[in-house]
């Protein structure tokens, strides 16, 4: 029985100096204040769920800590400079954009493929060129202009710089 | 200031009203409350956080390591005397196991 009891004592020690090792800093003191504790607590038993209760004490406010620290990190995200963030949201409407005139793009040539005596009509081309991605574009402009409204000036930028790509090239022939 | 009294908050603020300027170790603070430690503790470092205990390491005899040791700031005093009846009120022995419990370890 004894050399039991000594194991019982071992492992609430072992748990005890395991979560103070994992403990982040400002739960430490207290992490060490209850193994130091342990010292006193009579019986094997007694120190063996004196651990396990130190231990989940020492997880919850761990866990507590860490919850405060994002919700303290997401309120400085919240509050940082907002020029990063509408730089960012007209790189994504530009992006998408691009992704959208390069969609129209493959679907024109597949249809160029199947259909190939609409490669002989250049108005048919080019209005099915610019007519769906600027209706993409106008459409997705009026929806995201007030939610999101740099991605909607991305969007818009991009379909007016293909919309003047597309105007020039026509001048030019 | 905005504290939960949970029964066991309101046993914990009486163990340290008696003799309040003295310093209290965690495991007597559980055997005077009967709190386990998985529930003590959470409420000395929600005490802690608000002011309302002051902590300190004691200086240790030569070989020993030292204790972490608790007591009420003025504050925390003052709270607790200002929530006297509550504590009264709810640290009476909530169960007869629990009586008896304190009972033993106080006498």
């Amino acid at each position: 029985m004894g050399p039991l009891m000594t194991r019982r004592r071992q492992l609430a020690a072992w748990l005890l100096r395991a979560a103070l090792r994992l403990a982040p800093r400002q739960t430490r003191a207290w992490a060490a204040a209850m193994l130091r504790e342990l010292d006193f607590v009579s019986g094997d038993w007694s120190a063996l769920f004196w651990a396990f209760g130190s231990t989940a004490a020492i997880l919850r406010h761990s866990a507590g800590a860490a919850w405060a620290w994002l919700t303290q990190k997401s309120k400085e995200e919240a509050a940082m400079n907002t020029t990063g963030k509408k730089a960012l949201g007209v790189t994504l409407g530009i992006v998408s954009a691009l992704m959208l005139v390069g969609c129209a793009f493959a679907v024109l040539r597949i249809i160029g493929v199947i259909f190939p005596s609409l490669n002989h009509s250049p108005w048919a081309y080019w209005i099915a060129i610019l007519a769906p991605p600027e209706a993409a574009f106008v459409a997705a402009t009026i929806l995201l202009w007030r939610k999101r409204g740099p991605v909607a000036a991305g969007i818009l930028a991009t379909g007016l710089v293909m919309a003047l790509h597309i105007g020039v090239h026509l001048a030019m022939r | 200031m905005k504290l939960r009294l949970s029964p066991q908050t309101l046993l914990l603020l009486d163990a340290f009203l008696h003799q309040a300027d003295t310093w209290k170790y965690g495991y007597d603070l559980s055997r005077v409350t009967g709190l386990k430690s998985g529930t003590l503790y959470p409420i000395l470092m929600r005490l802690a956080d608000r002011q309302l205990l002051e902590t300190q390491w004691e200086t240790p005899d030569p070989g020993k390591p030292p204790r972490h040791m608790y007591r009420f700031t003025p504050e925390g005093l003052r709270f607790a005397r200002a929530n006297a009846a509550a504590i009264s009120a709810g640290s009476l022995p909530q169960t007869a196991l629990g009586w008896l419990q304190r009972a033993w370890v106080r006498s």
